[in-house]
């Protein structure tokens, strides 16, 4: 018989194929949980004011190979900042520190009943300028860069442009959710702007927005993919031991949702989404009316080509009214995280980034 | 992530099964996001939503009252006494952070002052 010619048993094949069907789903329950080993590179607390903490980043090059101006990285409020320290060997922290900068991370933390009422206001004026003050206090210098993404990225806009001479000397906003004059760019804008959608409902009703919901709205905008395809994609590639850990990586971090303060929320729908302040020059934050033209730190905008979540519309319409002379926009082909996160942000994103800091930094 | 195959070969059911698949989920995809992006489906989850939060709201406020009361009758603290503690806290932990900045200042200025005193050619050594 041919099967034994072979050495293998009458029936093989169909064995081999169940014995590998259960493997996979062995590996795929592996995968569901969210215990991958992220955000690794060693770092230090070095401020704390309520649930917000600010590390610095142990230095990786000598401290002569260093840049002196320390980058500061501030990530969204309603998302762990660890996406920016992924994973060893796919890490932009890590990338960064490689090449020699002294990098901070602000973590925002996950505000609690008592913090509901928080706004852009307290974050953009209360707990910005006081992580700043350390960050120059510890590295002894006086002027910095700032790097913002997403939410993170509005914040450094309000803040760059209310305090223009605090030293902020590069600005890079990532992914940038600033101008939303088009009510018709995705869906978000097309769900928060409906005459049916009531923000202030939805804070009293929870006070603090749950994480699950924002996951839940920002998934919808791509069902497919992120409750079918996602899925499907991961199941085809479980031999491929490289997909599997930077899948099971990101979807340890996309698990780890966050409530969003219900003023931030509130004021985000209302002042932002709905009315356009911000474009319109009448968004005040603490009685300062935010003017675009008073920034004047060097810019660079970075803008997702596949975005869903913030549409490129949404950050670009900002350059012209910003007050900068060196402003520069660059667009990346990916999605919202993807272009930091995905597989080609090493070869695209980073280097970029990483150029025009150091042509600007001392 | 998932590896494309565009070649058709007829004695690869599965592949052929998968491509079918992957057309179809492409298909369905960009159905879905088309749909998840009219005025209609925002109108009808922005609807939805309201209805929902309109409905629970009297009976999320029975609960609160009656736990509320509850709490009170067993000398316990509630959820806003809770919450007004914690928000003492952090503005206790702002006035810390504040006096905490005065202090790098003061240190900072202090060195400052010492090495600028330090740097100043002693009078005294200039005497013949």
């Amino acid at each position: 018989m041919k099967a034994t010619e072979t050495g293998q048993a009458p029936g093989g094949d169909l064995y081999d194929t169940l014995l590998k069907i259960a493997e996979n789903t062995q590996t795929f329950q592996r995968l569901m949980t969210t215990d991958a080993k992220i955000a690794q590179s060693p770092k230090e607390v070095i401020w704390t004011l309520n649930k917000a903490k600010l590390y610095r980043y142990v230095p990786l090059v000598p401290e002569d190979r260093c840049h002196r101006t320390p980058l500061f990285l501030v990530f969204a409020i309603m998302n762990r900042p660890h996406v920016l320290d992924l994973r060893p060997g796919h890490s932009f922290v890590e990338y960064m520190l490689k090449q020699g900068y002294d990098l901070y991370l602000l973590d925002w933390g996950a505000p609690g009943p008592e913090d509901r009422n928080l706004c852009f206001d307290d974050y953009t004026l209360e707990y910005l300028p006081r992580a700043i003050r350390k960050i120059k206090s510890v590295s002894g210098s006086e002027e910095f860069s700032m790097l913002g993404w997403c939410l993170g990225a509005l914040i450094t806009t309000l803040y760059a442009a209310l305090r223009p001479d605090n030293g902020l000397k590069n600005l890079i906003l990532l992914t940038a959710p600033l101008d939303f004059s088009d009510k018709n760019a995705g869906g978000f804008i097309r769900w928060t702007t409906n005459e049916s959608f009531n923000a202030d409902k939805i804070v009293d009703a929870f006070g603090n927005v749950p994480g699950e919901m924002i996951d839940y709205g920002a998934k919808a905008l791509k069902p497919v993919e992120n409750f079918v395809g996602n899925y499907l994609n991961l199941w085809d590639n479980l031999d491929n031991a490289k997909v599997v850990e930077s899948w099971h990586s990101m979807n340890t971090w996309v698990r780890d949702n966050i409530p969003m303060t219900g003023g931030a929320y509130r004021q985000l729908i209302n002042a932002f989404y709905k009315e356009n302040r911000l474009m319109n020059g009448t968004l005040e934050l603490r009685g300062e009316r935010v003017d675009l033209s008073k920034l004047r730190a060097n810019i660079l905008t970075v803008i997702a080509e596949n975005d869903h979540i913030t549409p490129p519309c949404q950050s670009e319409g900002v350059m012209a009214k910003i007050g900068s002379q060196d402003k520069e926009l660059f667009r990346v082909r990916g999605g919202h995280i993807g272009i930091m996160a995905g597989s080609g942000a090493e070869k695209n994103t980073w280097p970029h980034i990483q150029q025009w800091l150091a042509a600007r930094t001392v | 992530m998932s590896e494309n195959n565009d070649s058709f070969n007829p004695f690869d059911p599965t592949g052929m099964l998968r491509n079918m698949r992957d057309s179809n989920m492409t298909a369905w995809s960009k159905m879905m996001i088309q749909f998840v992006n009219t005025d209609a489906y925002a109108q009808a989850t922005g609807t939805m939503l309201d209805a929902w939060l309109t409905t629970s709201a009297p009976f999320r406020q029975v609960i609160e009252k009656i736990t509320t009361q509850a709490l009170a009758n067993l000398n316990m603290p509630s959820r806003a006494d809770v919450i007004r503690l914690a928000e003492r806290l952090t503005n206790i932990e702002m006035r810390l952070d504040d006096l905490e900045a005065k202090l790098d200042e003061g240190a900072r200025t202090n060195g400052r002052v010492a090495v600028s005193t330090r740097n100043k050619p002693n009078p005294a050594e200039k005497q013949p």
